[in-house]
């Protein structure tokens, strides 16, 4: 078992023709994942990297029985993507789209609120279930099967970190990206509750991001959370190359500028280990 | 995307959001005419335009403008003309700028409007709740006391979560009426904030702050301050705002990588690093902190796929005089690693290489990557983690020098 994707999931990719999906797919095909459709609207092609293309994610479902989607849509046209996929009732989205604006984010948000559906992105390296499958833009070559969990707010943070825990020894049993934009589908809590449920996940990585108290979430959800598996969040120093405030007064009051330093508290006194690197987060899982 | 006060009132004005009667004048010439249609006997308000706050409490960095701000009122025509005379082509700084400042390109001169109790009106994008927020504060003259208050008194300011609410419910317009416990037309307040609702959406606006309104003696609401900041991925859907964009302000490099879709950031002296990420970027950066070296800037190539920008990019780094060596960290997932190669070799053909350059790649593409470079007999360290990548720089810039 893992979390959200394993060899068996039944994946659609909408937008599967793109010059992104037809470059990543036949590698995430070949590492194991279970592509069983794509989905194009006004669809030229009938078959595609050998699976059936299809107009609709309803259509898809129907035929093959997908149970998730993958987005590599442009912006423009995300929103409505996206709201399809909901719509199908599908159980898992995965957005690698960036650039989606707030707005058409906002109305997603409202929209998911009343579906079963998870959201996982926008802006996302996707999830990956190492040796068995995956939904996103990995690089195939790091990744290896083991039990700690990662969930992240930060892609290239999140790369570094596996190359340097499978380098001691670790391996993962499965990464959730959650984009690295300021709306996300899916935040920290979701994904800790599915990491703490999940048998093979023993510890858990939570890297931080920029932008919203996403982190601060995080600690509430897992101060109320009972028998709780050990958690690792590291959250890197801020750099003021990296600020990039719009006004200052709703910053503080609705996002939250916090530094580094004040998420690494809230963070510890919720009972993680927070830590502000990467030597120090392999320090800590080597004692655990 | 940020705009100027005065292009922000003149969407405010276009929303039937009242503003005091003002024009922009680019000379103190041109200030002392439009004061003359502005208002016939004054005082007037001198305003800098520079897209960052706290300009009243600003300080010039050139000397001839005195002790004084950026907003200033003036009396009469003559104070009018030495006030934008002491702003224009001068530096101003605030507490949003940084050290440098940002030069005054031009002054808004305002009829200057007498009101009673002021007020910061905000409307605001919460990100973790994904929906809009009312804040309300009471202010005074000084445009950082809104600042203190987030600080110090964050339960003296109301905030109303409007979700995707297009306008105001009777409930939550009775507790802006109740907070706010002033003499005003209550009509005129509630359409008020509804049209500052209507720019919010109308724009893909993610923050809109008047700081602040004022009340004058009838009981009016002015809108004394303007500024909105729209949503850079929604500029598509509104090119006369995308329009407006004075790039003025921003440094040349910055603003070539950001016309491409990267992020481009400048500090002082050091080293360049390029990444694709801004956790791997915090990460880079606060390791090379640790090892004691300085970072000059830093470029942010995203998840780019596009050869010739990537190329260009690299480029504005490799240029950069204050460049000493550069380290290109690339993760790649969505970014191929073996455009960075290309990109690197194509600038290094172009300009040579005279400064130390150490490249770390890992994932999509690594392997033809690394061969690139090693085949393209540049002088240039090829590493496997930041780390060492970061010490070899330092020692290789320790030698060249």
């Amino acid at each position: 078992m893992a979390v959200l994707v394993d060899k068996n999931t039944k994946i659609l990719v909408q937008g599967i023709t793109g010059t992104q999906a037809s470059f990543h797919i036949p590698r995430a095909m070949k590492y194991g994942t279970k592509v069983v459709a794509g989905v194009v609207p006004n669809k030229a092609e009938k078959n595609y990297l050998g699976v059936p293309v299809f107009e609709t994610v309803e259509e898809a479902k129907e035929a093959t029985g997908a149970e998730a989607s993958l987005i590599f849509v442009p912006a423009k046209f995300a929103k409505s993507a996206i709201l399809e996929s909901i719509r199908a009732n599908l159980r898992l989205v995965v957005v690698i789209t960036s650039g989606i604006p707030v707005n058409d984010m906002m109305a997603i948000k409202h929209e998911l609120r009343h579906s079963s559906t998870i959201l996982i992105g926008p802006n996302t390296p996707g999830v990956i279930t190492p040796q068995e499958a995956y939904m996103g833009i990995f690089p195939d070559n790091i990744h290896k099967s083991g039990n700690i969990g990662i969930v992240s707010r930060s892609s290239t943070l999140t790369y570094e970190v596996i190359l340097e825990i499978n380098k001691a020894g670790f391996g993962e049993s499965t990464i959730v990206g959650l984009g690295d934009d300021v709306i996300l589908g899916t935040d920290f809590a979701d994904i800790l509750r599915q990491f703490n449920d999940d048998p093979e996940t023993k510890t858990i990585i939570l890297i931080g991001g920029i932008g919203g108290n996403y982190e601060v979430k995080a600690a509430e959800y897992y101060k109320s959370l009972k028998n709780k598996k050990p958690v690792i969040a590291l959250i890197p120093d801020d750099s003021p190359l990296l600020s990039d405030n719009e006004g200052l007064a709703p910053e503080i009051i609705c996002r939250g500028i916090m530094t580094a330093a004040d998420k690494r508290k809230i963070l510890s006194d919720a009972g993680m280990i927070a830590v502000d690197g990467i030597n120090a987060l392999k320090n800590e899982l080597l004692h655990l | 995307m940020n705009i100027h006060e005065y292009q922000a009132k003149k969407i405010f004005r276009k929303f039937k959001i009242t503003v005091p009667c003002g024009r922009i004048a680019y000379t103190p010439d041109e200030a002392r005419e439009a004061a003359q249609l502005v208002s016939p006997s004054g005082p007037w308000v001198v305003k800098a335009q520079i897209q960052a706050g706290s300009r009243g409490i600003g300080k010039f960095s050139d000397k001839r403008a005195g002790k004084k701000g950026g907003i200033r009122i003036s009396k009469t025509l003559d104070d009018v003309y030495e006030n934008a005379d002491e702003m224009l082509e001068n530096q101003l700084i605030t507490n949003q700028t940084g050290a440098k400042g940002r030069l005054v390109s031009r002054v808004y001169i305002e009829e200057f409007i007498k009101t009673e109790r002021k007020f910061y009106l905000g409307l605001v994008v919460d990100w973790v709740a994904a929906s809009t927020v009312l804040l309300v504060a009471p202010v005074t003259e000084k445009d950082d006391a809104i600042v203190k208050l987030a600080l110090e008194h964050p339960d003296k300011i109301l905030k109303i979560d409007l979700g995707l609410q297009k306008s105001i419910q009777q409930k939550q317009f009775q507790l802006v009426l109740d907070f706010m416990n002033s003499d005003f037309n209550a009509d005129e307040l509630r359409a008020f904030l509804n049209n500052m609702l209507k720019v919010f959406y109308a724009y893909d606006a993610t923050l809109l702050e008047i700081n602040p309104i004022g009340i004058s003696k009838d009981g009016s609401i002015w809108a004394l301050d303007a500024k909105i900041v729209f949503d850079n991925n929604a500029l598509y859907r509104h090119p006369e705002i995308d329009k407006l964009s004075d790039n003025s302000e921003i440094e040349e490099r910055e603003l070539i990588a950001s016309k491409y879709g990267f992020q481009y950031k400048e500090l002082d002296n050091g080293i360049g690093i390029i990444v694709n990420g801004d956790g791997l970027a915090l990460s880079t950066i606060s390791q090379a902190e640790e090892q004691e070296i300085d970072t000059a800037c830093f470029l942010n190539l995203k998840g780019g796929v596009d050869r010739e920008k990537i190329a260009a990019s690299i480029k504005l780094i490799m240029t950069n005089p204050r460049v000493d060596g550069i380290f290109i960290n690339i993760l790649g997932g969505f970014l191929r690693c073996n455009l960075i190669a290309d990109g690197i070799i194509a600038v290094a053909n172009d300009l040579g290489l005279n400064i130390p350059l150490v490249v770390r790649f890992e994932g999509t593409n690594k392997d033809e990557a690394t061969d690139i470079l090693q085949k393209s007999g540049l002088p240039l360290s090829i590493v496997s983690d930041t780390r060492e990548g970061l010490s070899i720089l330092k020692s290789a810039i320790a030698e060249d020098l």
